[in-house]
This record gives C-alpha cells, sequence and structure tokens, in this order.
C-alpha cells in the first residue's frame, strides 16, 4: 500500500522522551494501534476520489495518531469517549468497528449508524464512543456522562477530546468547572494543533495558554508533546488513575499537527494559511516513525513483525471495503425512524386516564411578585 | 390508593419530582437554586432536604454546560430533571438541546438515546419584562426530536412530568406562571399523561376553541360568557404541543365547523398557524368561515402595567374572536 506521506530527515529518536518501565508489549500495542490508524485514514483518502461513494466531509487524522493511542489504551469498554469531528484515530482506539465505521461512511445501512450519522456524528455505541461536529458541545456531555458514573458509584471514567479551535467557545470553561467543583472523573485532551480551520492559534486568543486556562478552574493540567505517544500514555495513564479513584479531572494539552487539509482528502495548502516549511518539520517528527526508530533501537520491533502488521492491517481493510461497498443503502422507510423512540413508555409508573373533576376554571391567576 | 386530594400546580409538581425521586435512583433534579426554600416557585420545596444534595442540586449559573450534562447523563442512564426558573435562561442552552438532544437518537440510528426533562417556567405580569416573559413552544415543537407539553392544571402538571421524567425521548415542559398558584384535584399515587393525547374541558356544538397553558381557564370563562348568551363552545386542552393531538381537534371542527385557536405567545409563526395550517389541510371541507387567532401581538411584552395589561389577552379577547369566527361569510 503507497505511503502518502513521506518523511525526509526525521529526528529519528528524538521525539520520543523514553521508554522506560514501559512494556515491550505495550509499546508494541501503541506501534500497532497508530499504524492501523495511519493505514486506514490512507486507505480512505485514497479511495475517497474520484470514487466519490463515500459522500459526506470528513475530516482526517493523519499525523495526530499518538493522542488517541496514547489515551485509548488505558480504557476499559466501559469508559466512554466523546470526540470532536477528527474522530477516526479515538473510534478505533476505543476498538469501534472498522466495518461498521466504513460502511458509515458510504452511507450504507450497515454502518455504526445505520447510515444516518456519516463520518461527522459517527458513534459505537458497543464501545460506548460518541462524537459530534458542534464544537465542543461534546464536552459538557462527557461531564454528565461523568456525573452519571460518580452518582452511580461507577469506577467508569469519561474522555473528552477538543483542539485550540474549540477552546474558543465559552462551554469549555463552563465544562471545566463544572468538573472541578464536583470532581468529576472525567480526561480532557486539548489537542492542540495550532489552527482552526485556516486560523492560527495566535489569531485567535490573547493569551496561548490551553492548559493554563484549565487550571485556573481548578482542573490540573499539563501540557506535552502531543507526537510523543510514549508521553501520553504516560500521562493519561496518570489522570485516567486518579479519575477512577475519584481526584477528580485533569486535562492534558498535546501539542500536535494535522498533516491534511482540515477537511477532506485534498490538501489545501493552496489556501495559504500555513507553510510548507512549518508542515514538513513536523512531518518530520512523525509519531510513528518516532516510536518505529525506538523500538527499533531496542530491537523489538523487526522488519518481520512491521511487516505481518501492515499484512494483517491490509487485509482488515481490504476487508471492511468489501463490506462497505456491498452492503445495502438503508431503505426509503428509514427516511423518518429513529426521531423519537419507539416506545415511549416504560413500566415504572401507571398511564392513568384523565378522571373527571371539577375543576374551578374561575380561580384567580397567579400574580408575580418582584421575583 | 389514596383519596385524590387538592392541591395547587406548584405542590402537584413537587409532588411528582418527590414521587419520581423515590421511585428511582436514577432521577435526579438539579437547577439554579433549587435547593433554596424557595424552591423555585414553590415546586421544590424540601426536596433537597430529603434526597441530600447528590440527588437534589445547584448548579453553576451555566444554562449551556448544565443542558449538556443532562444529557450525558440521560445518555448512561440517569433520568435527569433540569429547572430552569425563567424559559428565557435556557436560550444559552439552544445548541445543546437543537444540535444535540433533539438529533441525538436519530443519528445514533436509533440506539442511544438522551431521555432528559427541562422545565422551564414563563413569567407573566408585575412588570416581568421581554426578557422574562418569553414562551418559546413553537421553537421547541418545530425541532424534530424534541417533546413540548404545555400543563394547565395540577393534575396535568404532575402527570405530564412523571411521563417526561420515566418516558425516553428529551422533553420540555412549558409552565406558565399564572397556573402556579391555582388548585385541582390530584391523585396522591403516582401515574403518568400521555403525551400526544388532549381532552376536552367543556362540551359544545357551536365552535371549536382550543387553547393551551394558561389561556385554558381564560377559555373556560369566556365559554361561560358565552353560554349565557346561547353559543356554546367546545374547549380543547391539547396538554402537549409536540406530539399534538390532531385527531381531538379535527373531530371537534368537524362537529362544529368553527375554529379559534388561543395560544400564550406571539401570533406569528407559531403554534396557532400550525394548528390552524393543520385544520385547513385535514378539515377544510369542514370549516364554515375563517380561522381566528387569539395570542400576544407581535411585539415584545412591556413591563408598564397601563402597557401589560393591553399585551395580554384575557376571556373577552377569546369571546371577541369565537363571536367574530361566528359571522357569516362575505
Amino acid at each position: 500500500m503507497a505511503t502518502k506521506f513521506e518523511t525526509q530527515n526525521q529526528d529519528r529518536g528524538k521525539v520520543i522522551s523514553s521508554t522506560r518501565g514501559i512494556k515491550s508489549s505495550t509499546l508494541i500495542d501503541l506501534y500497532y494501534s497508530m499504524l492501523r490508524i495511519r493505514r486506514v485514514q490512507e486507505a480512505l483518502i485514497d479511495e475517497y476520489h474520484p470514487a466519490d461513494e463515500m459522500r459526506c466531509p470528513v475530516h482526517f487524522c493523519v499525523g495526530q495518531e499518538a493522542p488517541p493511542v496514547g489515551t485509548c489504551l488505558h480504557l476499559e469498554k466501559g469508559d466512554y469517549v466523546f470526540s470532536g469531528h477528527r474522530s477516526h484515530g479515538y473510534y478505533l482506539g476505543k476498538s469501534g468497528s472498522l466495518q461498521g465505521l466504513f460502511a458509515e461512511l458510504y452511507g450504507k445501512s450497515t454502518g455504526t449508524n445505520n447510515g444516518k450519522a456519516g463520518h461527522q456524528e459517527i458513534s459505537d455505541e458497543n464501545v460506548n464512543f460518541y462524537s459530534g461536529t458542534i464544537l465542543v458541545g461534546m464536552l459538557a456531555i462527557a461531564a454528565g456522562a461523568a456525573l452519571g458514573f460518580q452518582m452511580r458509584g461507577e469506577k467508569k471514567v469519561a474522555v473528552t477530546i477538543f483542539g485550540d479551535g474549540g477552546a474558543d467557545q465559552g462551554i469549555v470553561y463552563e465544562s471545566l468547572n463544572f468538573a472541578a467543583l464536583k470532581k468529576l472523573p472525567m480526561l480532557f485532551i486539548c489537542e492542540n494543533n495550532g489552527y482552526s480551520t485556516y486560523s492560527r492559534q495566535e489569531k485567535r486568543q490573547g493569551l496561548c495558554d490551553l492548559s493554563g486556562r484549565a487550571r485556573a478552574f481548578g482542573v490540573r493540567a499539563r501540557r506535552l508533546d502531543g507526537n510523543d505517544v510514549v508521553s501520553v500514555y504516560r500521562a493519561a495513564g496518570q489522570a485516567i488513575a486518579r479519575a477512577r479513584r475519584g481526584e477528580g479531572p485533569t486535562l492534558l494539552e498535546l501539542d500536535t499537527y494535522r498533516w491534511c487539509g482540515h477537511v477532506g482528502p485534498e490538501n489545501d495548502d493552496h489556501l495559504e494559511y500555513r507553510s510548507s516549511e512549518e508542515l514538513q518539520e513536523w512531518m518530520d517528527r512523525c509519531p510513528i516513525v518516532a516510536l518505529e526508530a525506538a523500538l527499533q533501537d531496542k530491537h523489538i520491533l523487526g522488519s518481520a513483525l512491521m511487516a505481518d502488521m501492515e499484512h494483517r492491517i491490509s487485509e482488515e481493510i481490504a476487508g471492511a471495503f468489501e463490506f462497505a461497498k456491498s452492503s445495502p443503502f438503508p431503505r426509503p422507510d428509514a427516511l423518518l425512524t429513529d426521531v423519537f423512540a419507539e416506545r415511549d413508555w416504560n413500566d415504572v409508573v401507571p398511564v392513568r386516564e384523565y378522571p373527571e373533576t371539577d375543576y374551578d376554571y374561575s380561580q384567580p391567576e397567579s400574580i408575580p411578585g418582584p421575583y | 390508593m389514596t383519596e385524590p386530594k387538592n392541591l395547587n400546580f406548584a405542590e402537584a409538581i413537587q409532588q411528582g419530582l418527590h414521587q419520581a425521586l423515590s421511585l428511582s435512583d436514577d432521577v435526579f433534579v438539579f437547577g439554579q437554586i433549587v435547593d433554596n426554600i424557595s424552591g423555585v416557585f414553590h415546586t421544590t420545596t424540601g426536596l433537597s432536604d430529603e434526597f441530600t444534595n447528590d440527588r437534589v442540586f445547584d448548579t453553576p449559573v451555566a444554562e449551556s454546560a448544565m443542558t449538556g450534562v443532562a444529557l450525558g447523563a440521560a445518555l448512561v442512564g440517569m433520568r435527569p430533571v433540569l429547572i430552569h426558573q425563567r424559559l428565557d435562561f435556557m436560550l444559552y442552552s439552544m445548541d445543546q438541546i437543537v444540535n444535540w438532544g433533539a438529533l441525538w437518537r436519530y443519528k445514533s440510528g436509533g440506539k442511544s438515546g438522551v431521555p432528559f426533562t427541562i422545565r422551564a417556567v414563563v413569567g407573566k405580569g408585575w412588570g416581568q419584562g421581554p426578557q422574562h416573559s418569553k414562551s418559546l413552544q413553537s421553537w421547541f415543537a418545530h425541532v424534530p426530536g424534541l417533546k413540548v407539553a404545555m400543563p394547565s392544571t395540577p393534575y396535568d402538571a404532575k402527570g405530564l412530568l412523571m411521563s417526561s421524567i420515566f418516558g425516553e425521548d428529551p422533553t420540555i415542559i412549558i409552565e406558565g406562571r399564572p397556573l402556579f398558584t391555582m388548585s385541582g384535584i390530584v391523585p396522591q399515587e403516582p401515574y403518568r399523561v400521555p403525551f400526544g393525547k388532549g381532552v376536552i374541558r367543556r362540551s359544545g356544538k357551536d365552535v371549536t376553541v382550543v387553547a393551551l397553558g394558561y389561556m385554558v381557564p381564560l377559555a373556560m370563562k369566556s365559554a361561560d360568557i358565552l353560554a349565557e348568551q346561547g353559543i356554546y363552545a367546545e374547549v380543547i386542552d391539547p396538554r402537549t404541543v409536540a406530539p399534538l393531538d390532531e385527531e381531538i381537534i379535527l373531530q371537534s371542527v368537524r362537529k362544529t365547523g368553527r375554529l379559534v385557536i388561543v395560544d400564550p405567545a406571539w401570533k406569528s409563526f407559531g403554534v396557532s398557524a400550525e394548528i390552524g395550517a393543520m385544520v385547513s389541510e385535514q378539515a377544510y371541507s369542514s370549516l364554515k368561515g375563517p380561522i381566528q387567532r387569539v395570542a400576544f401581538p407581535d411585539g415584545h411584552a412591556p413591563t408598564s402595567v397601563a402597557l401589560e395589561q393591553l399585551y395580554y389577552p384575557d376571556e373577552n379577547h377569546i369571546t371577541k374572536a369565537v363571536l367574530a369566527s361566528l359571522q357569516p361569510e362575505g
């Protein structure tokens, strides 16, 4: 499979600060998961045009594989992840169905959202992964999920992701405040890739210190190199463990970079909002190549293992395309289904019919006082 | 089964919340100062004492995030009730309601839902003014995926509240403050009132009057005035705006041929227009004359008492509209 994204002069080994104390099997898992995300993104990008059968906007996460992988490896099935629009890394990190993802992009009834959502609101309830595109609306919803876990005494965690763009919205601060106030079992991941669509962070923020903002609301926060998957893994592990122990929320600001255009498989550099030098600098810090170098130096990632990984991933991807392309579209009668629940009642409280009463309609209205 | 009691609208809501909290640990009640002894116009009195601040709690002044919290909690199986002292304030949360809550079930392909309840109180009078009086049932009813209730009696207030809390869809209950001290018979055990099922408050053969919320008592007063003149109005209370009990309205119009719609909101682009259009589509041949509407003028609620009295329609406006509806055509 062609690799679209060539790195040159990569800082081999310098991105990964240290692998000390991490099990080899974990390092291999981190590598495999990032590689899988990358290959899935590449395959979708290759297939998108001119076939034009995935007829929905897709926000690819090439270059940003480390945050989802470093975080999700700590999560149990019962934990919830609430992502924004650049969701595939977290979807796959949470073990969302690959076939369900592909079929959903193709708008098929076998998609994980029955063809009703496409990429932009993709979810997989089997693994408790949800996403949506209204910027950072998810943060408050994640807080609600965390509150639910807390009220039920469950040791589950709600993880939610946003970017430096979403960080401009007020609801972020309402959610951070509430999470701190209630010591909610949450992890806020801020993927700072420096841009909201075509707008640099410095153009939008008077003080570019997102982790500082979280601290101002009482949420413990750290800023890390978001391309160092091992650092992300360590920090996320600590934060998730804290949350499970009832010690409250954490925010991790992860510096990373988006390689593709904001949306779609095309490159959008003709819009001239960022320099090709900047992009190349970050491509040279590829999270996957960096870990590959570190693991090869430790002699735990040989070419045979890598070839086996590529083969497995490629088979999986081929199977997912086959599934998606051969699946049916939703039937016409699916147009108006699922707007409301089919059953709008349960057996907790009986339905009574309206009784005859002598309601006195001549009663005076209440007039409010000053309040 | 104990004897039903006379409770006022606020007490009925308080009882509904109390019983819901007792029936299931998944229910919780939150909103600004719901734990204060003032009890959101006496609708939450005593709840935080009995159920502790874990389940009945005050929130930051952050309507948008709190609505998101209701959504997220509902997603994981809780049954939250979020209370806004004034409907106007909940407009901060339109994104969460419209962009997330209303379409959650649809975009999940029916695989997950967010059954939260929002109680929104609408002010009227004493100079509440334009930022403390808006009633936006038409906005919420317009969005697919939201249910909207407007109870007019204590019985319905408690029953619709319980239907919302234990139902499976996001619901907004609009409560008109003028109703809060008005009393009626309320069964003391838990019960639900179904959505989409209106009630005939008073039978009549001459004209159908559909009224919502606190306009229902005014429509009934108008019906008394009309009866003295030998005109018998059939007063229908849909109780819920979304879903709307179309059949009860259509059956009545097929009988009377005349329709007056009384909606406590701005006249244009609202529920009265929807009901009028629906009846024109489905019972046109039964109509003997044009449909009449009684609603607020298309302006903002004034604070000066002199203007306020002109702004809000009463039973006399309804009576006039009924008489207009009975004029021969042409």
